[in-house]
């Protein structure tokens, strides 16, 4: 067995690591693996770097931020798997969503995923006021923060029209209680928990924004991806047999009660399990809205797989690019080949068919 | 009135004890500590009112990520960031050290090494900070040079020009019209440009 230490961040999406470690598939490929909870993008990362843990469950575009040294010292981070597309939601306080159904006379409740538009009355009426809608987000280098970008440029927002600042995920509703923010745009769970205690109304999910695009990725550095070949195909192989198994509806249910332990989310299965089900919880007191595809970790109707495809990488880094985050000129079709290696994601299925092909053959 | 000659620390921490453990262990002659239980929004109009020196937190703490995002989505400043762990094992301290994570931490609340930590952290975020001011400076006089070989090589290609008759006119032009040779050249482009539309 060889021994293995996974950092991961309490949210929903964490789930195909929790998977393989509940379900024994971890083990079944020879790792012992321990998932440490982490409290921040920025120290998950950094142990990442520091080797204090083998892998990370990773914003997507947290590799490119590592590999250019946006944030901190540069240092080699790669991807071999992407663990899930999608999974967050953007939310704005009740008070706000009242006001704004005020202001428009086209009966916003009922025209959900709501386009950013509806939103221009109230940015100009608080704009008379000398003041700005606020949103939250949960790490500057975030599929969030690209995210909330993108909802707002759709409709030609410019983003500056609105205050934009990060929040660790955990503390989003606290904040919107507080009446601090306005919205957030974060993932699940905590979008649900924001309905469900009453104070927001989540109108648009990333799936409405950017669908099937990579949302978490497993990070690895590249040395240690160099240097265990052998237990990066293991990992690949459990990780891949998690995500096939969250794949059945009736195993979701099963998933949610896994996170409600305190050692992952400690949330109340009823804020878990709506997105696992395909559920967006709206407001308080209406219907959810169907969102099949939610929360996606592999093979849905046979269209998308975990492979980090070099195209879906220069889809991300382009989002930093238009963030002004990353120079034009760093971003690289090579680059992002370094950074997004579908070349060790195809290996690792490589191998794992040649393993079971060796185990068919008679002695 | 004049400025407080002390180096502010903005200082998060949720425990109280813990808190005021540090907080004695700073000289406040040389330190001037505002304590911060939490980073929520009001944290980050404290860091843009106060512009803190330095600021100090637990490694664990999850407010890191907004410290972490003041550099890139505030107006404030970056500021340099002294981290301490209560971990236990020294090596997940050095660890984090030597793969040059982006702050120092403090593995207990030792006051002369606290101070001594505080020291270096800002000495090497200044250098870091001068580095990348340097950094983009040079890009800058690369990007100078670039605009300017352009203008020239179009001069050559349009009037057929030898290379130094084709600086002599931008430097003439430059110096006729007041501006940099980087303008002139800004400006042939621009019209080139156009030309070939």
């Amino acid at each position: 067995m060889t021994s293995l230490t996974l950092g991961f961040m309490p949210l929903t999406d964490c789930i195909p690591m929790v998977v393989a470690k509940h379900m024994g598939f971890f083990e079944k490929w020879g790792l012992d693996v321990t998932l440490v909870r982490q409290n921040s993008w920025a120290t998950l990362r950094d142990k990442l770097h520091a080797n204090l843990i083998e892998g990370a469950h990773m914003l997507a575009p947290m590799p490119f931020a590592s590999a250019l040294g946006l944030a901190g010292k540069r240092f080699d981070v790669v991807t071999p798997y992407v663990l899930s597309r999608q999974g967050n939601a953007i939310t704005l306080a009740s008070s706000i969503f009242d006001e704004c159904a005020q202001l428009d006379h086209e009966g916003i409740e009922y025209s959900l995923p709501l386009p950013a538009s509806r939103l221009l009355a109230l940015i100009e009426k608080r704009a008379q006021q000398g003041s700005k809608l606020t949103f939250a987000t949960v790490y500057p280098y975030s599929c969030h923060y690209y995210q909330l970008r993108t909802w707002l440029a759709q409709y030609n927002i410019p983003v500056d029209a609105v205050n934009i600042l990060v929040i660790p995920p955990s503390k989003m509703v606290d904040a919107m209680k507080r009446k601090e923010i306005d919205g957030f745009c974060v993932g699940s769970p905590w979008n649900a928990q924001a309905v469900r205690s009453g104070i927001g109304v989540t109108v648009v999910t990333s799936c409405d924004i950017w669908p099937a695009m990579p949302e978490k990725v497993l990070g690895l550095t590249r040395r240690w991806c160099e240097d265990n070949e052998q237990s990066v195909i293991s990992l690949i192989g459990a990780l891949k047999e998690a995500c096939a198994w969250l794949v059945p509806l009736p195993n979701r249910f099963e998933a949610a009660r896994m996170l409600t332990d305190q050692a992952y989310l400690g949330a109340r299965i009823d804020v878990l399990t709506p997105s696992l089900l395909g559920s967006c919880l709206t407001k308080s007191g209406h219907n959810p809205r169907a969102v099949p595809l939610y929360n996606l970790f592999g093979q849905e109707n046979g269209t998308h797989d975990n492979c980090p495809s070099v195209s879906q990488g220069e889809w991300v880094l382009n989002q930093m690019v238009a963030a002004g985050h990353v120079s034009a000129s760093s971003a690289s079709k090579e680059f992002v080949a370094d950074v997004f290696r579908e070349d060790i994601y195809h290996c690792a299925i490589n191998a794992h068919n040649l393993h079971r092909n060796c185990e068919k053959l008679p002695a | 009135m004049t400025k407080d000659p002390r180096l502010q620390v903005l200082f998060i921490e949720n425990d109280t004890d813990k808190a005021s453990k540090m907080i004695n262990a700073l000289d406040p002659e040389k330190y001037a500590v505002s304590h911060l239980r939490s980073g929520n929004t009001a944290f980050l109009h404290l860091v843009e009112k106060y512009q803190p020196d330095l600021i100090l937190m637990d490694v664990e703490s999850p407010d890191r990520d907004i410290v972490e995002s003041l550099s890139v989505m505030s107006a404030a400043n970056p500021k340099p960031v002294v981290m301490f762990s209560q971990d236990e094992d020294t090596n997940t301290i050095n660890s984090l050290v030597k793969s040059g994570v982006s702050a120092y931490i403090v593995g207990d609340v030792d006051p002369t090494r606290v101070r001594s930590i505080i020291d270096i952290a800002i000495a090497r975020f200044d250098e870091h900070q001068q580095l990348k001011n340097e950094l983009v400076s040079t890009q800058q006089q690369l990007n100078k040079q670039k605009t300017v070989e352009q203008a020239k090589i179009w001069l050559m290609e349009t009037k057929g020009l030898t290379e130094k008759a084709a600086y002599g006119i931008l430097r003439k032009n430059a110096m006729d019209t007041g501006q940099t040779i980087e303008l002139v050249a800004k400006n042939i482009l621009s019209v080139a440009t156009m030309l070939e539309m």
